[in-house]
Parts: C-alpha cells; structure tokens; sequence
C-alpha cells in the first residue's frame, strides 16, 4: 500500500527572538523524523514532554513548514482537531460551534446544517445558546469536543483531546474516535495513555529528543517508551 | 449407563472417564455407540467432535461438528467449536468467517470477540485483532456519529478557497461585534455614545475654553472626528490582530490576512449607523443635502481602502518588530493632530499646507467638509489617485501575506 503521507528527515528549528539585553537563541524541535501514514490506519505518536509531538502534527496539519526535510502529501486534506479554537466568551454555544466548524474548514452553510446534531451530541440542551462565559469547564470541553461531530478530514490529526470531560463524556468522545477509525478513517494520535495507543493503534512511533527513535506496532514500540520514560525519571531523580 | 439407557449423557461421561484413566479404545467405542443411538443429541456429536480435535482428525472432526450444528441451530457453541476447529487447521480465513458470524448472532458471547481476535492475530491481521477488540468494548461502529462530510472534497467544490476566506471573515466579524455588544448593559448605544462623548470633550475644550470655531464648530469638529474614529478603531484593534491570533494560526492554520481585515470589517460595520447620524445631525444643523453628497460614495470607499492598507500593512510588520506595538497608540494619536480634526487645514502657514494635505487621511476630512459643509465636489483627481494607490497596496499587501504564510505561525511563537 503506498503512504499518504511521508515524511522524510523533517527538521523544524524555532529561533527565540533576542532583544538588547539578551541574545536570540535556536531551539531545535525536530531534528530528522522520518516516517510514513497509510490510509485508513491508525497510528500512534509517543514521546516524551519536549519530544516533539506538537510540533509535529503542525508541522503534518501543514501550519508550519519544515526547515529540513520535506512532508510529502500525496493529496490528503488533513485537519488538526483544535478543541475551542478561536472560542469567543461572550459568544453563546450555537455561534462558536458555527467559528470553529468554519475554521475547520467547513462552510458556513454546512456547519449551521449540522447544528442540531452538534446541539445533541454536546448535551448542552438549552445551554447550547447560553454564553460559553457560564459554561463550566466541562461543559466547554464538551461543546469543543462535538465539533468532531462534522469534522472528517482525510487524515485526522489528534492532539491528547481524549481526556475531555467526565468520565461519561470521556467514553462518548472514545467511543466516536473508535468510530472514526473503524469506519476507515486515518487518524494520527498524540497520547500518553500506554493503555489507549495499545488498544487504538495499528502502529505507533516513538519520538526521542526531536528524532524517531522506533517505528512499529504498539507491542514493539511500547516497552522502548516505557523504558525511556523510567530512564528520564532516573536522571532526574539522580 | 445401563440404568438410563436412553440418556446420551451417561455415555459422555463414561466416555470421557474412560479417556481420562487412558483407555482411549473403551472411551472411543463409548461415543460411536452413543452415536449410533442418539443421532438427534448434539452434545453427542459435539464430545465427539471434541475428541478427534486432541486427535488430530480435523476433517472428521468437522464433520462431527457440523451433525452438532445440524442438531441444535441455536447452540452457540457448536459455531464456535467449529471456529475453533478451522483454526486449529490453520484455515485463517474460514474461521475468521465463522467468528463473524458468532459476533452478528451470539453478541454475548464474549468468544466471538476474544477468540475472534486471537485469530486474527494469529492470522497475521493485527488490524483486524484490533477492530474487533474495540468493538467488544464500544459496540460495532455507531454510524450516526460520524460525519460523512470532508471538507477536502465536499466543500471545496462549492465554494472556492477565497470564498470560504471572506465567509470566514464576515462571520467573525459579525460575531464579534455581537460580542461586544452583549459584554456591556447600553450594548448598541455604545456605537452612538462614544463619538458623541469625544464630540463633547473637543466642543469643551476647544469650542468653549480656547473659544475656538465659532457657529458652526460643532459640525465641522463632528464631520471630521467621525471619519477618523473610524481609522482610529480599525488600526488600534487591527495594529495587533496577527500577534492575537497565534493560536488560531497554530491550532487550524488560518490565513494571517484574515485578521486585519476581521479588524477593519467590524470597525466598518459599526461605522455605518453612525455614518448615517452624522449626516442627519449635519443636515438638522441647518447645512441640507446636495447633488454634492453623492461624493460621499467613492468618498467612504477610499477610505475603506486606505484603512484597509495602513490596519494590514501596521499588521503586518508588529510580529516582526515587536518594539512597533509601543509606537502604535502614539502614531495613531500624532495621525489624529496631523488631519484637522479640531482646526481647519488653511489655518497653517501657506507654505505647509501642500505637505499637510499629503498626509491621506487630513486630505480625505477636507473631502467630508467640502462635502457636507459648502456642497463641493472633492478634489476628484486626487482622491481618484488615493484611491488606485491604496488598492494596488492593497493588493501588494495581500500577496505578501501568501508569501509569509508560513512565517507569521513561527514568528508569533518566538
């Protein structure tokens, strides 16, 4: 099968901007990742704090542009799925639904369709049109995370959203992640949840100090990242 | 067994203690007999089967198994054997069929996911393994929640990148004023209110302490300090738009341009309504419309343009020199003393005021009182040529903006 996407030795550096008093400096956040995302898998990303997953996935969802290397697409539209971006405060449930829809990259037109469906899998009710400044912060998550709802790119990109809510809305946001990959859908996942990469992810890839250190399936890539994660405790402990 | 003659289950068990104390002949005759008595029973067909599979005699085995399934349709459990059996033939692909079909008509039993899953492992289909899994956990895929629209092919058929882009800015625009407007008890008044305050504070001081103007000072000072609060609101909320929206660039990947120009839409919408009360206000005050007033069209339209250029152009360079943010509130307010808001331009020395009026926005408020106050045609030539440099700016601006895509969400993180 070919790959969707292939990346080949990404680097990606940020520079810090020095001022009179303090010279800029370079941080580099990737330094040569290389690997391939097939479609309809799912695949995992594990690393780290500072690995370089973030990064990463912008750098996939095509926000940044590498310095090195090149992201191959091979015509796949791909989509970071930002919970609450651009939310307004002020603004009730229904109209940051209809921002973040749009940001997404939907028409306007199709995410005012879908907002009754959006208004049901929130479980807002009439909250759905109460300004998102009396949402508690679960109730925002909430509504952030019903965007999925229409959100269906080629390729979905996931950034540790899956710790949303309570535990009942946790299981309703698994269970339609679980959803989106078995109806084929190729998603990308950051987590830290051993548990969660072992239960959801064809293959996954460990990302060490901005590199891939092992690409592979979830069995064969999960011992290393436990074992790198003990290896850092211990320094730090030390 | 001799008493219950007719009870298949005598001879099972008889059969299986006589394997077990290795008297495999005495136990094998047991269950041909049991067989050639209850041809109907399934667990007779069943044990049997069961035996030839720790024999190794799978297509016999099979055939046991299947005058089982024959005998009791609805027993779960000869599927499964069978299952079982398929794959201890290595016959991956039959058995994974047969655990398909125990998942669809025996849910519950918890095999059809397990064993199921095991098999396909074992078949070298992880994947599979996976699905089937997770499955077990969330039920086969819910289908109502997942969207079957992709904005790759769907939307970008209908509507074009551009088109998306200015719907975008439209709607954040109008949302945002609608959040403003909710975030105070006057709301809308706000948009009458505020010039009205600036009018009063300017009338006070230079009307009434410098004792400056005379008659008509309140519509001179109102036909200009309007149009200015309009390019004084879009480059003060505009100035630092892209520095605000660092996480939206990094988040979704929006375009940088949208927003500025998200800056220069709401302060334009919020300068309609009051547009249309400063000319009521000057006309109440005893200077009526002429033919001259229509002027005011490409007037307004040139100014668009021009806060349109200097709100993304100031936009434009603050995330690259970040030391500009400091200078903006006071360029805006030298911007204000260099138009003759307060003062009429031909009370400069005559030798200034060709340089006075290079300045846009002083040329563009001697354009309203012509207008408005001694129903003249502006100086169309000069406004023309306002007109065509701002939108060739305009649109020099915008490609740099394409250029720096991918600048701005690297910059804004530094």
């Amino acid at each position: 099968m070919d790959p969707i996407i292939s990346l080949d030795d990404v680097r990606v550096t940020y520079r810090r901007r020095g001022s009179l008093f303090r010279k800029g400096a370079c941080h580099d956040a990737l330094r040569g990742v290389s690997f391939e995302i097939y479609p309809g898998e799912t695949l995992g990303i594990l690393g780290r704090n500072g690995a370089g997953k973030s990064t990463l996935l912008r750098t996939i969802s095509g926000v940044l542009k590498p310095d090195g290397g090149q992201v191959l697409n091979h015509g796949a539209s791909v989509s970071l799925l930002a919970l609450q971006a651009g939310f307004d405060l002020d603004l009730n449930g229904a109209d940051n639904a209809i921002l973040s829809g749009m940001l997404h990259g939907h028409p306007r037109g199709q995410v005012e369709a879908h907002l009754g469906a959006i208004q049901d899998y929130s479980e807002l009710g009439e909250a759905f049109h109460a300004p998102v400044r009396t949402y508690s912060t679960g109730m925002r998550a909430r509504l952030g995370f019903s965007i999925t709802t229409i959100v269906s790119p080629g390729v979905l990109l996931i950034d540790e959203v899956l710790s949303v809510g309570d535990k009942h809305f946790r299981e309703k946001a698994e269970r339609t992640m679980v959803a989106k990959i078995q109806s084929q859908q190729t998603v990308v996942l950051v987590s830290h949840s051993h548990q969660q990469v072992q239960r959801m992810c064809d293959r996954a890839v460990l990302l060490e100090g901005g590199k891939t250190f092992m690409t592979g399936t979830p069995e064969e890539v999960l011992p290393s990242y436990e074992e790198l994660l003990r290896r850092g405790s211990a320094a730090q402990g030390s | 067994m001799e008493a219950f003659p007719q009870h298949p289950p005598g001879f099972l068990h008889a059969a299986e203690l006589a394997f077990r104390r290795d008297r495999d002949p005495e136990g094998d005759a047991l269950l041909e007999k049991a067989r050639d008595r209850f041809p109907e029973d399934f667990s007779t067909w069943f044990t049997s089967a069961k035996r030839l599979l720790a024999l190794g005699q799978m297509d016999q085995a099979l055939e046991f198994n299947r005058q089982a399934r024959v005998c009791a349709p609805e027993n779960a459990g000869g599927l499964i054997q069978q299952a079982e059996l398929l794959m201890a033939k290595q016959d991956w692909d039959a058995a994974l069929e047969v655990w398909e079909d125990i998942r669809e008509r025996f849910p519950q039993a918890p095999a059809g996911h397990v064993r199921g899953a095991a098999c396909a492992k074992e078949a070298g289909r992880p994947k599979l393994a996976r699905r089937i899994l997770l499955e077990r956990q969330f039920g086969a895929s819910p289908p109502d929640l997942v969207a079957t629209t992709d904005p790759a092919t769907e939307s970008r058929v209908s509507q074009t990148r551009v088109g998306h882009m200015l719907s975008l800015i439209w709607t954040k625009a109008v949302f945002g004023l609608r959040a403003e407007v909710s975030r105070s008890f006057l709301s809308y008044g706000w948009w009458i209110l505020e010039p009205l305050l600036h009018m009063v504070v300017y009338q006070l001081v230079f009307g009434f302490l410098l004792n400056r103007g005379g008659e008509d000072f309140p519509v001179f000072l109102l036909s200009g300090l309007i149009p200015w609060m309009w390019v004084a609101k879009s480059i003060g909320s505009g100035s630092g738009s892209i520095i605000a929206g660092q996480n939206l660039m990094l988040q979704v990947g929006v375009e940088p341009a949208i927003f500025p120009l998200v800056s220069v839409l709401r302060a334009t919408l919020r300068q309609l309504p009051v547009f249309g009360l400063l000319f009521l206000f000057v006309w109440v005050m005893g200077f009526p419309p002429t033919t001259a007033w229509i002027w005011l069209v490409p007037l307004i339209l040139v100014q668009a343009i021009l806060i349109t250029v200097f709100t993304c152009a100031i936009a434009a360079a603050l995330p690259f020199v970040r030391d500009l943010k400091h200078l903006v509130p006071t360029g805006i307010m030298f911007l204000m003393f260099l138009s003759g808001i307060f003062y009429d331009y031909r009370t400069i020395g005559e030798d200034w005021q060709g340089f006075f009026l290079l300045n846009p926005f002083a040329f563009l408020l001697k354009c309203y009182r012509e207008i408005l106050m001694a129903g003249q045609a502006p100086d169309l030539a000069v406004l023309g040529a306002w007109g065509a440099g701002g939108l060739l700016s305009l649109f020099g601006l915008l490609s740099l903006f394409r250029v720096l895509r991918y600048q701005y969400p690297r910059v804004v993180l530094r």
